[in-house]
């Protein structure tokens, strides 16, 4: 949690933001029906469905005015235009391993889990997360940062062309080898940088066994044994498939 | 005669659970994994529940709510581990146990307080299990006379009073929060109407958010980030001798067992009041009742026992509102009513006529978790311990897949993806700013409770709100929460300021005048 006078600061903020989505919380609930006949059913106020929506919405726009009040009379809203009045664009440390853990779990949910292999996935969002983080290093986690979004930027490019497609059409499996090439590079990538020092090199040793082992772990139980269809079934997952209906 | 075939019921749930070696396969490995969860600082026992419901979707009924609930016990308990250890709480349960348990370790005997904490949780987890095979019933009576409006008050009480204990800067962040949770509640087709209230358009959404996913991404992200951002480095563990029970000083601090043990049910039982509260009140009043408050803070056994008992206590009383009422009583309790619901349980007042014999196995379930956690922790500690030394940059990448499969499986659907990232982040940011998180998720799951309560409510009335003040059950409720909300208000608090000094003032006038009197 932020410290005392950060909260106020960030108070000020938040009860503006708090306010706004109250009012648009009750524009959204005066357009549903509350005399109206909806449904073949004719409304009155008390089975509106918009009466707990503007409970809310009121509750909210209040609450946000106290916290506002509270803002202003304890120096919040003072401390913020100053902080306004100088604000720079400098990333503190905490600020960018805050930037790599969206990154990693933005990429992985938006980007790889619908569109490529579900191990495959794994590995990559695993190869890139752990070595960033377990370096303990700003610069390497910067570096990696730039590799690992670059890679996600062309496989962004790729899907919203209609490379994709293409790219598919002329081999299966192409997005997924594509993803394979890029994991074996950022690990050899990764590798260079724990060069030359013992924790980082065993740290690198570990995030590539964990990368490779907790997905060879998950997808066979939640594909085989709990029976999920997983979100993107590519070539490793089919490989699995035949491996695995051929010992059965 | 009722009571008796109660008893009977639940020995018998005892023996048909223990018959089964795979159910006994499952308590222990999840008493252990829950151990690990807690045990781990970053890992809660919350997160532990919710990421092992989606590995229970194929389980039986029975066999899930083993793994469910011996994994939420392990975890309560082994918050303490990391406490005593490297003195950093495993879980926020665990915080109080930190003051006492490390200063002990440091003095060599880190294995005797392991033991006491150990032995002192399986204590309080039975008598939670208690409360639960006893109240639960009697409240599920109760609550079968309630009609729509006290529900209805009963889901605002849950909101409110979660709010207003568990924020941790101004109380209203809470009932933020709460009205926040309200609101992603009200996502998807209403139920009385089947009107699309904020879904944009999109379809996904006509069927509401899927509590599960929102919990995973309100709980688990804000938890990776904060470890990862913080950069957490684990501190070396303190020298852990051999674990022994020590019943003879379990036996000298039995009254602030049992005191303790009273209080983390009556703490439990509170809507979305978790177990941290109850290990630090129950470590305030041991110290105000002990006769060496001196040596408290110093590696005192009286409060490591009271603390840890009232934790594990905790879990049984916030079953009493879960099973009864439908009102989760904990953070872990609120991720149990989503895997309860997932296997066709609803939890509430028809439980006992839906599922008889319901209460009596989970009662039997917990009973059995504590012993499972009684043995898993006087013989396994040792290799527990040794997860303390796992630098959290290697587990939580592993924690964000397991919460990103996990919210995708329950439903098969990435949009739940989709929602539960956004749902983190903001979860994540409200933290950071002094909201609490536990009032958000209880109103996400309450929230369905008192929309359709309330109109329902309305809907028999004609309108009118006079059945609040005319029916008991439902004016108490009333007046508890505008209590609980003008408590909060400067001016009640000017009041109550005045009224306290002028009381003083009095006090000091009578003593002085008596001491001024002639003998």
């Amino acid at each position: 949690m932020m410290e005392k006078k950060q909260l106020r600061k960030a108070d000020f903020v938040t009860s503006i933001l708090l306010i706004l989505f109250g009012i648009w919380e009750l524009a959204q609930s005066f357009q549903m029906p509350m005399r109206d006949t909806y449904g073949g059913v004719r409304n009155v106020w008390y089975v509106s469905p918009a009466l707990m929506p503007l409970v809310i919405g009121f509750g909210v726009i209040i609450l946000g005015a106290v916290l506002m009040i509270n803002s202003i009379r304890t120096g919040g809203a003072a401390d913020f235009i100053k902080s306004v009045q100088s604000f720079s664009l400098k990333i503190s440390d905490s600020g960018v391993r805050f930037i790599g853990t969206l990154l990693a779990i933005g990429t992985f949910v938006y980007l790889l889990i619908p569109r490529v292999d579900f191990f495959m996935s794994i590995v990559f969002f695993l190869s890139f997360f752990i070595p960033a983080f377990a370096f303990d290093s700003g610069e390497d986690l910067k570096k990696l940062m730039v590799f690992y979004g670059g890679v996600c930027l062309i496989m962004v490019i790729l899907f919203i062309t209609p490379a994709a497609d293409a790219l598919n059409a002329l081999f299966m499996f192409a997005t997924d080898v594509l993803i394979l090439i890029a994991t074996i590079g950022l690990n050899i990538y990764a590798a260079r940088l724990a060069k030359g020092d013992d924790t980082k090199r065993s740290r690198f040793r570990t995030g590539l066994i964990v990368a490779i082992v907790t997905p060879l772990v998950l997808t066979p139980v939640f594909r085989f044994f709990l029976l999920v269809p997983l979100p993107h079934e590519g070539g490793i997952v089919q490989l699995m498939q035949i491996i695995y209906y051929s010992l059965r | 005669m009722e009571a008796l075939n109660a008893l009977g019921g639940f020995f018998t749930s005892i023996g048909g659970l223990v018959a089964d070696p795979i159910n006994l396969l499952v308590l222990f490995g999840a008493v252990v994994m829950g151990i690990i969860f807690g045990a781990t600082p970053g890992l809660t026992a919350t997160l532990g529940v919710a990421l092992l419901t989606t590995l229970t979707y194929g389980m039986n009924q029975s066999t899930a709510m083993i793994a469910l609930l011996a994994i939420y016990v392990g975890g309560v308990y082994g918050g303490s581990y990391a406490s005593i250890l490297i003195n950093i709480p495993g879980t926020a349960a665990a915080a109080a146990t930190a003051l006492d348990g490390y200063p002990i370790a440091m003095r060599g005997e880190g294995g005797r307080a392991l033991g006491l904490t150990t032995t002192a949780s399986a204590i309080g987890t039975i008598i939670g299990m208690i409360f639960v095979v006893s109240l639960s019933p009697l409240i599920s009576e109760l609550a079968l006379q309630f009609t729509s409006f006290e529900f209805f008050l009963l889901a605002f009480f849950g909101i409110i009073i979660s709010g207003t204990l568990t924020s941790p800067d101004l109380v209203y962040k809470g009932w933020i929060a709460g009205f926040l949770g309200l609101f992603l509640a009200m996502v998807g087709r209403d139920a009385l109407q089947f009107y699309p209230r904020f879904t944009f358009g999109n379809s996904q959404l006509d069927g509401g958010l899927e509590v599960v996913p929102v919990l995973i991404g309100a709980f688990g992200i804000p938890q990776i980030i904060q470890v990862l951002k913080d950069k957490f480095v684990p501190k070396q563990a303190a020298k852990l001798d051999r674990i022994v029970p020590d019943f003879k000083t379990i036996g000298r601090n039995f009254k602030h067992i049992i005191r303790s043990a009273l209080i983390g049910v009556g703490i439990g039982a509170v809507p979305g009041i978790g177990e941290d509260i109850a290990g630090w009140v129950s470590y305030g009043t041991a110290k105000n009742a002990s006769k060496t408050p001196e040596q408290f803070g110093k590696g005192s056994y009286e409060a490591v026992v009271s603390t840890e008992t009232a934790n594990n206590a905790c879990i049984g009383g916030a079953m009493i509102p879960l099973l009864s009422l439908g009102v989760p009583g904990s953070p872990p309790a609120a991720m149990l009513l989503g895997a309860l619901m997932l296997h066709g349980v609803a939890p509430g007042p028809m439980l006992r006529i839906d599922h008889p014999g319901f209460i009596g196995e989970i009662s039997a379930i917990l009973l059995l978790a504590s012993i499972a956690m009684w043995i898993a922790g006087m013989l396994l500690a040792k290799q527990v311990v040794k997860v303390l030394r796992i630098p959290p940059a290697i587990f939580m990448p592993i924690i964000a897949v397991l919460a990103v499969i996990g919210s995708y499986a329950l439903g098969t659907k990435v949009f739940n993806l989709y929602l539960m990232v956004p749902v983190g982040i903001i979860a994540y940011f409200l933290t950071e700013m002094g909201y609490p998180i536990a009032p958000l998720v209880i109103g996400v799951i309450l929230g369905p409770m008192a929309d359709q309560n309330l109109r329902r409510g309305l809907m028999i009335s004609g309108g009118s709100f006079a059945p609040i003040f005319t029916r008991p059950v439902a004016l108490i409720l009333f007046l508890v929460i505008v209590f609980t909300i003008v408590s909060q208000l400067p001016f009640y608090k000017r009041w109550m300021g005045d009224l306290r000094s002028r009381v003083a003032e009095r006090r000091q006038a009578r003593s002085s005048s008596g001491a001024n009197k002639p003998e």
